[in-house]
């Protein structure tokens, strides 16, 4: 992801989450769910799939195996 | 939880990398605030708040990273990126949710804002004899009256930044940051640092 297209995901992430609170807070303000439901959204525009594992298999500049 | 120990989501190969960890479940756990939204459990039930309630700034966290990722290597740059002063970090107003979180934890975040400026303290007197490695970009004025659920004012950020660039010595700093970048010095072993004395740094 270049900057821009951070910034526009951080924009579109945190207007879809804070604007809808829990009508009743309980272990936090905001939902939970929603956010994962962005966060996946936004790994799935840029790798294709939501499930993504963290880990890159063939990062050779870091591995040291 | 414990929110003394901070844990790294690595996406390289490391002895404590999380295997089987997604990017959405690390996003997650990194976004997890207590009183904005519930912890998350990942793997073998392991339960996940943000590092802001102890860690803050992880300077120390990364060069100590560095030392066991890249031993034979030398340092570079490092370049330590601030969300405002700390009065930013609000966490709304104490009283119902007060009885939720634990008491631990309010301690904690009020702990965050000296937290933030002690370390960046420790790096500058750490880098005092190694000029154009460490370098610190913080949006100091204006950012303190915007709360993390305020998405209405994005402009007002993008307003403060815009001005805290424009300083003469913020300009002249994002030369050198740009310059070391581009054609890193490599002046320091990572063994230079005196590491042992992070290790007792790092038990916030």
């Amino acid at each position: 992801m270049d900057v821009d297209t951070a910034i526009n995901a951080y924009n579109n992430l945190v207007q879809r989450v804070f604007s809808d609170p829990k009508q009743w807070p309980g272990d936090g303000r905001f939902k939970a769910t929603k956010l994962e439901e962005v966060i996946k959204s936004v790994v799935r525009n840029v790798t294709g799939d939501p499930e993504e594992l963290l880990l890159e298999v063939s990062n050779a500049s870091i591995c040291r195996t | 939880m414990n929110a003394n120990i901070p844990v790294l989501f690595r996406s390289y190969q490391s002895q404590e990398t999380h295997s089987g960890c997604k990017i959405w479940e690390a996003a997650r756990a990194t976004s997890a605030a207590p009183t904005f939204f519930k912890h998350i459990e990942i793997g073998n039930k392991q339960s996940f708040i943000d590092g802001g309630i102890g860690c803050n700034n992880p300077s120390k966290l990364v060069l100590k990273e560095a030392q066991v990722a890249f031993p034979a290597q030398k340092i570079g740059c490092l370049v330590s990126i601030g969300t405002g002063q700390a009065q930013v970090i609000s966490i709304g107003t104490p009283g119902f949710f007060q009885q939720i979180v634990p008491t631990d934890v309010i301690d904690a975040l009020k702990a965050i804002s000296t937290d933030c400026e002690a370390t960046h303290e420790d790096m500058l007197l750490l880098f005092a004899n190694s000029p154009n490695i460490y370098f610190r970009i913080n949006v100091e004025q204006g950012m303190q009256g915007i709360k993390l659920s305020e998405w209405g004012k994005m402009a007002n950020v993008e307003a403060h930044t815009m001005q805290y660039l424009k300083k003469k010595e913020v300009d002249e700093e994002l030369i050198s940051l740009i310059n070391a970048i581009q054609s890193p010095k490599a002046q320091l072993m990572m063994e230079q640092f005196g590491m042992k004395q992070f290790v007792v740094y790092i038990k916030f």
